[in-house]
């Protein structure tokens, strides 16, 4: 006779609370006249995100418990990243509610009569806030699940909507497209090598759950070759999501060609939650096995740092050029996975949301460079922006000095932080790649400043438009993070450091 | 049921003999897969590998595994991938233009090396164990065990996938399907359009290609009574393609006689 499961719904709240703002929104789109569908769909979003926050501290005092038949762990950095996601979330929400980004009709032939007709018309595809929170809802549960069953909904039902929003670009649709259909190609390929890890992971320790994998490699019963192979493949599945070399190639086009709003919401939440869950697999799941797998994770944090910043130099486009970026990010974190201890864990969470502000910010600017046909992103056509406005070019600059790591941003205290934990466990060639990664990569970022304000402008046809609130308000506070938290560090620091555990 | 497995952890010899006969046949089908050119024939030999599986899980005792798998994966979405193939034309071949120079060796090279690494390494894998478990997980039946699983362990994972579902739904409206931008017009509307018109002169409905000229084709425009042609006689989709045949050579000159 079966007895019921107990779920506990009260801890799993605030991805129910999430999930249940994105039914609405579907109901919404099926019921409300086109008129007040916008505004509707922005403030049931908001509204859902704040309400889920609000669970998020009612649960967070609760933490070191399991949820949903121990399949969800809701533990201290589990409840900071799901924090995380939901703040970064917001803010990238304000950008996208700007729905001048997106395709009138996604259903229309790009360039045909249906599409000229839909632009005419003013209409717009309101879908995109019930799928954005979709995203949320997989993103929150993510790095909380402690089973291999669970990982593999979650990465389906964060990646799914992402893969479709990366498609709507409003202007040049058929790059947008392609990049949707090279997003959603790789992405199911990346799956399949989860699920071929997480077979070999099972057939090694006969348990789905983390614990139970962990269990089994201290007991030493299981065949080694099957947990070389799931560990590998499932790094494989991993690795491809946070962007890491040589699993990256798909970041350059699927930033460039997604409508810029979501690719903040991408760049920023997307590499949260993989991370989030990144971390709790080697923590927890593979620790005991760190000998096997840290020699490998070396070598591909190396590369990616490597890559990302070399790479970015030779970009022509500044959306290709901020995905290298985001790939040498992506490098800079992996050495908070190898550190394997607790300040190895506070430094990823701290960088993390350092890194998420400023790449939100850094996007919110790329939607306001435009000419007549819509956003420039042509580095070349940006010489000389400073002089025509200043004060957005100052904000890009700042986000740029926090992306190099230049002291007074958040950026600086992030990138500390990690290779100080690097450090501490030992790893010294991690550090060094990483410190010379970065100076590669601070030249890249200061020849965007010298184009910027110490270069005559040429082409007069680019504009700053004026934001509307919504993005003025998500590009400021942006900047605001970016610098309180490179000038009060501890403001944060110490919030991480109380939350840096797993429950193993 | 079958129970050719039930002393697990050594395999007894039917299971060996049918592993020994039906795996060589899906390798060879999955590589006829890949090599075919013909997109059907894929199709067919994808089938055929996956049927292979379905024995496979049925000769383990995973009976429901194998059903499933025959009827959602060798019936629904091969079957769906036949309509598609339809819909896209049985006779066409793939492209085999190679964009990237070198990428074909490189990525048969690689497939060999990644096939063979994984091929010595599973090999050297045992369990390290005997197999355990098999006869208490299917002690209610094959069925009521994975109903058991997936309505205590993972009921979590199970609900979320309806968000997944849902998220699929959404997702194909999004892309495929398209609202009116105008309103469809009427019967009503076009009645009141020909007779409150400027002119009556298509109030009886416009004329029929080609019948009242010297050719009975659809391209060819309609002669009025005054011998001149009527381009309003052909549809508008075959206007918009340049279909229509010039129809000066058809119009009826006047005979010279009567000019006279």
């Amino acid at each position: 006779m079966l007895t019921a499961p107990v779920l506990n719904y009260s801890l799993l709240a605030p991805i129910l609370v999430v999930l249940g703002g994105a039914l609405l929104g579907v109901l919404v789109e099926a019921f409300l006249s086109k008129a007040v569908r916008p505004a509707a769909q922005l403030a049931i979003a908001l509204g859902t995100l704040v309400l889920s926050f609000a669970q998020i501290i009612r649960v967070r005092n609760l933490t070191s418990l399991t949820a949903a038949v121990n399949s969800v762990t809701i533990d201290g950095a589990g409840v900071f990243i799901q924090g995380t996601i939901l703040v970064l979330a917001f803010i990238a929400l304000l950008l996208i509610a700007d729905q001048d980004n997106f395709a009138a009709q996604a259903s229309a032939v790009p360039g045909s009569e249906e599409e000229r007709s839909a632009i005419a018309t003013g209409k717009i595809q309101t879908e995109i806030f019930p799928l954005t929170l979709f995203a949320v809802a997989g993103m929150m549960l993510f790095p909380l699940a402690s089973d291999l069953i669970t990982l593999f909904v979650a990465l389906e039902v964060l990646s799914l909507p992402l893969y479709l929003m990366a498609g709507l670009s409003r202007r040049r649709r058929l790059l947008s497209q392609e990049a949707a259909l090279k997003y959603f190609l790789l992405g199911a390929y990346s799956s399949a090598f989860f699920l071929f890890g997480a077979a070999f992971l099972y057939g090694f320790s006969g348990s789905l759950s983390l614990n139970g994998i962990a269990a089994a490699i201290t007991g030493g019963q299981g065949n080694d070759v099957f947990l070389l192979i799931g560990i590998a493949f499932l790094s494989v599945g991993l690795l491809f999501k946070v962007g890491a070399v040589p699993f990256h190639s798909w970041t350059p086009d699927v930033y460039q060609g997604a409508p810029t709003p979501i690719t903040a919401f991408m760049a920023a939440c997307t590499k949260v939650a993989a991370f989030g869950a990144t971390l709790r697999i080697f923590y927890v799941g593979l620790s005991a096995a760190q000998w096997e797998w840290k020699p490998i994770i070396t070598v591909v944090a190396i590369l990616t740092m490597a890559v990302g910043a070399i790479a970015a130099i030779a970009q022509r486009d500044v959306k290709r050029a901020l995905a290298f970026s985001s790939i040498a990010h992506a490098g800079f974190l992996l050495t908070g996975v190898l550190a394997l201890n607790k300040s190895g864990l506070s430094a990823s969470l701290f960088y993390i949301v350092a890194y998420g502000f400023t790449t939100i910010g850094a996007f919110g600017i790329v939607t306001l460079v435009r000419d007549s046909a819509g956003e420039v992103t042509d580095l070349n056509r940006w010489i000389g922006l400073g002089k025509k406005s200043p004060f957005i070019s100052g904000m890009f600059v700042l986000f740029l000095l926090s992306f190099a790591g230049i002291p007074l941003t958040s950026g600086f205290i992030g990138k500390f932080s990690l290779f100080n934990a690097a450090y501490e466990t030992g790893n010294i060639t991690v550090v060094v790649v990483g410190v010379l990664a970065s100076a590669v990569a601070a030249f890249f970022y200061l020849r965007i400043v010298v184009m910027l304000f110490f270069t005559e402008p040429t082409n007069d046809s680019v504009t700053v438009v004026i934001p509307s609130i919504m993005t003025r308000f998500a590009i400021t506070f942006c900047a605001l993070v970016t610098v309180v938290l490179g000038v009060y560090p501890s403001l944060l620091l110490n919030t991480t450091q109380t939350f840096a555990n797993f429950l193993k | 049921m079958l129970n050719l497995a039930l002393h697990v952890g050594a395999t007894k010899t039917p299971e060996a003999v049918l592993f020994w006969f039906l795996a060589p046949l899906a390798v060879i089908a999955a590589l006829g897969m890949l090599m075919a050119k013909k997109a059907v024939h894929s199709a067919l030999l994808l089938a055929w590998v996956m049927i292979t599986l379905a024995i496979f899980y049925i000769a383990q005792d995973a009976l429901f595994l194998g059903i499933v798998q025959i009827v959602v994966y060798t019936g629904a979405v091969m079957m769906l991938f036949l309509f598609i193939l339809m819909l896209v034309g049985v006779d066409s071949s793939d492209s085999l233009v190679e964009n990237i120079k070198g990428q074909r060796p490189a990525s048969i090279a690689a497939a060999i090396g990644m096939g063979g690494l994984m091929v010595t390494l599973i090999g050297r894998a045992s369990l390290g164990r005997s197999a355990v478990g098999l006869v208490a997980a299917n002690t209610n039946g094959n069925v009521q065990g994975l109903a058991e699983q997936l309505f205590t362990k993972y009921v979590w994972a199970f609900e979320v996938i309806s968000a997944l579902l849902i998220t699929a739904a959404l997702g194909a409206m999004v892309l495929a399907h398209s609202q009116k931008v105008r309103s469809r017009t009427g019967q009503r509307d076009l009645s009141i359009a020909r007779f409150r018109g400027d002119s009556l002169a298509s109030a009886a409905g416009l004329p029929s290609s080609g019948v009242f000229a010297r050719h009975n084709a659809v391209d060819v425009p309609a002669l009025l009574p005054d011998g001149s042609a009527a381009p309003t006689s052909i549809s508008s989709v075959l206007k918009a393609r340049g279909d229509m045949i010039e129809s000066a050579i058809f119009e009826l000159q006047p005979k010279e006689e009567e000019e006279n």
